[in-house]
């Protein structure tokens, strides 16, 4: 599939707007009126009328902010509610604002719910027709795209049934072929690639990076992390109607992911209870090889856990570390038992001790490190530090497995 | 607050072919699945013609005035009963073409008057086909209907249809925010339709009403066309008159539906 845009060089020469953001908004507030009643619905409309901002409503976007360029492709991640939709049809002009600015250049491509421009009664090529027409296609563009469209939908001799009688998967496969034949130097869309089955999906992604690499603008709006850090270089993350976060995508996937695992976390321990008769961990840290305290590490970067425990009778104490995920999931612990470590005896009844993480192999994420004094049996104490691995990868997992891929050998024999 | 729409401007005249296709869909929508199809666009006005001609001419005895000689009851009631049929059920179908197309108006950006263009449009293309078989039958079976009349009369209707546009625009932005529309104009409908001279001749009304009868556009148009197709009567500089009123109750109905148009995705 061809994805025939001028190019922006030359585009940008004749036209002074192609050099401004396709995309940008300012302050985007848009209340949604509760109309639950009669009475509410009157007061409203009378609201409307006189332009008067007093009618009962609930916020769902609140000061939003965002500027989409010619060729970038943003990712919008957010809890279910959170006002993603409603954020992608401002953009693509379905909903007015309550207050902000919007301004949206170039022809806009949304898909904000598949299969919405299909009459189910029509059969599928009726239905191109149609919602070629709402998205502002001539009826000669349409005619000329037809073809493609039901080649790339690929959904056979369905095309000439009433929609009605499609799968979902069916009609978000055509409805994602006639977005991809209208060409748009913007294209939004909303869940789409949840829909389609995994072969589908993947002639999704090539095509959208085919049209990402041919220069053109996405605006993706998914529960899927891997589609997002696939597909976009920038990622905005809505909670409650606001930004709560915006930047590198995998950046912002990960704060997002770790924002979940921790929202479905065992509630944490209750605060320790030291007691002074026990061996107890006074503090504990985490630094960079250098010997600068830090909590955030790059991937692979050598960090160091620094501590120092007492010991009532002034005998060395045994420790143990874990590092648990954001969520509670266990990473890795060892005993100081296990190495035959002896902590340095720092001051009376003060042992200091250090772990050397070489290179550590944590995926980036948010992790807990928790460190124990204990006996052969008994857990005595308890510390937890939080600490943060950042990198872009898109591995899988909680550890990166030193690994090669070599030359297969085939069966042998 | 400013919304700079891209090329999806709603004056591009892309958007014809958008409207060419609702209004296609509003023809074909209407009796989708029934039997004899549009057949009943034509036999539904056919039988209120029978009963009003019935009812009004045998019982009533309600007579066709001595301006027209020779011309039956039935004939005089048809020319103004299907144009009436194009402004109350254009206007009823527009009424509930935007909560009819919730699914568009939520997800689609486009110009949500052409849904009630549409309605009108398709509305009036069912009716000005039926009017046109109506009144050739009754030209064959003998009664005084000047056929050429019928381009003036066709020029008539514009206004006549604008008017029902403008109104149709109005009630349907309103309908949108306020669910009780439709039930108060199923009975202002009513209303209207018995108080114009569609059954029965203006002259018939007293004296003391005549004000009022003159005064609606209704009316005025049921009279018009009566007179230019049953007595080939030419332009009057009212017929300019009431046109322009009949625009601008279009432009304010579209002003007004416009202005509420943006909020429509919020009440759906």
């Amino acid at each position: 599939m061809t994805v025939a845009q001028a190019p922006a060089d030359t585009s940008s020469a004749r036209d002074p707007k192609a050099a401004a953001p396709l995309v940008c908004l300012r302050g985007i507030t848009k209340d949604y009126p509760k109309v639950a009643t009669g009475g509410d619905r009157l007061r409203t409309l009378a609201s409307l009328l006189l332009r008067r901002g007093d009618m009962p409503h609930f916020r769902a976007l609140d000061h939003v902010d965002l500027v989409v360029r010619r060729g970038e492709s943003v990712g919008i991640v957010g809890e279910n509610g959170a006002g993603k939709s409603t954020l992608l049809k401002i953009i693509a002009s379905v909903v007015r604002p309550t207050s902000g600015e919007v301004s949206v250049l170039g022809r806009v491509g949304a898909l904000l719910e598949l299969g919405s421009g299909f009459h189910p009664e029509y059969t599928g090529r009726e239905n191109i027709y149609l919602s070629s027409a709402l998205m502002g296609l001539s009826r000669r563009e349409a005619r000329a795209k037809v073809d493609g469209i039901v080649e790339f939908a690929d959904i056979g001799e369905h095309i000439d049934e009433p929609i009605k009688h499609y799968s979902s998967g069916m009609a978000v496969r055509l409805g994602f072929a006639v977005a991809t034949a209208l060409e748009p130097e913007l294209l939004i869309t909303d869940e789409v690639l949840a829909v389609g089955d995994e072969s589908f999906q993947k002639k999704c992604i090539a095509w959208l990076e085919g049209y990402l690499a041919g220069g053109g603008t996405l605006l993706l709006c998914s529960h899927s992390m891997f589609h997002v850090k696939t597909l976009c270089q920038r990622a905005l993350w809505i909670q409650h109607g606001a930004v709560r976060m915006e930047g590198n995508a995998f950046d912002v996937t990960r704060e997002y992911l770790t924002y979940h695992e921790e929202k479905s976390a065992p509630a944490r321990p209750a605060d320790r209870f030291a007691r002074p008769d026990l061996p107890r961990i006074e503090s504990a840290w985490t630094e960079r090889a250098d010997g600068s305290a830090a909590a955030t590490f790059a991937q692979g970067e050598t960090f160091v856990l620094q501590g120092i425990a007492q010991h009532p009778d002034d005998l060395p104490p045994v420790l143990l570390f874990g590092i648990v995920r954001a969520d509670g999931t266990p990473v890795y612990g060892s005993h100081s038992n296990d190495a035959g470590y002896r902590p340095v005896r720092v001051a009376p009844r003060e042992y200091a001790f250090a772990v050397r993480f070489e290179s550590n192999a944590l995926l980036p994420g948010k992790y807990r490190m928790r460190v124990h004094t204990l006996d052969g049996l008994r857990l005595f104490d308890t510390f937890e530090l939080e600490f943060v691995v950042t990198g872009e990868t898109r591995d899988y997992g909680l550890v990166r497995m030193p690994h090669a891929w070599v030359p297969g050998r085939g069966r042998t024999g | 607050m400013g919304i700079v729409p891209s090329s999806t401007s709603a004056t591009s005249p892309r958007w014809g072919w958008l409207l060419l296709s609702f209004a296609r869909r509003e023809v074909l929508d209407r009796y989708a699945g029934s039997a004899s199809g549009l057949a009943w666009t034509l036999l539904h006005p056919l039988a209120q013609l029978a009963i009003f001609a019935f009812v009004f001419s045998r019982i009533f005895r309600i007579g066709v005035p001595a301006a027209y000689p020779g011309v039956d009851y039935v004939s005089f009631v048809a020319i103004a009963l299907w144009p009436w049929i194009m402004f109350s059920e254009g206007i009823q179908r527009a009424l509930g073409s935007i909560a009819a197309n919730a699914g568009l108006v939520r997800k689609v950006a486009f110009p949500h008057r052409l849904l009630v263009f549409a309605s009108m449009i398709g509305t009036c293309a069912v009716h000005c086909a039926g009017y046109l078989a109506v009144l050739l039958v009754l030209r064959l079976a003998g009664e005084p209907i000047r056929l050429s009349g019928l381009p003036y009369a066709f020029v008539l209707l514009v206004p006549y249809m604008l008017l029902a546009t403008g109104l149709a625009a109005f009630l349907a932005a309103l309908q949108t925010l306020l669910r009780d529309v439709e039930h108060v104009v199923q009975v202002l409908l009513q209303m209207l339709f018995y108080a114009s001279p569609i059954l029965y001749p203006a002259s018939l009304v007293p004296a003391s009403l005549q004000g009022v009868v003159h005064a609606n556009p209704l009316g005025w148009f049921s009279e018009r066309l009566r007179e230019v197709l049953l007595r080939g009567s030419a332009p009057v500089p009212g017929d300019l008159a009431i046109a322009i009123a009949c625009v601008a109750v279009f432009a304010l109905g579209l002003w007004f539906f416009e202005r509420l148009s943006p909020h429509f995705e919020d009440f759906l």
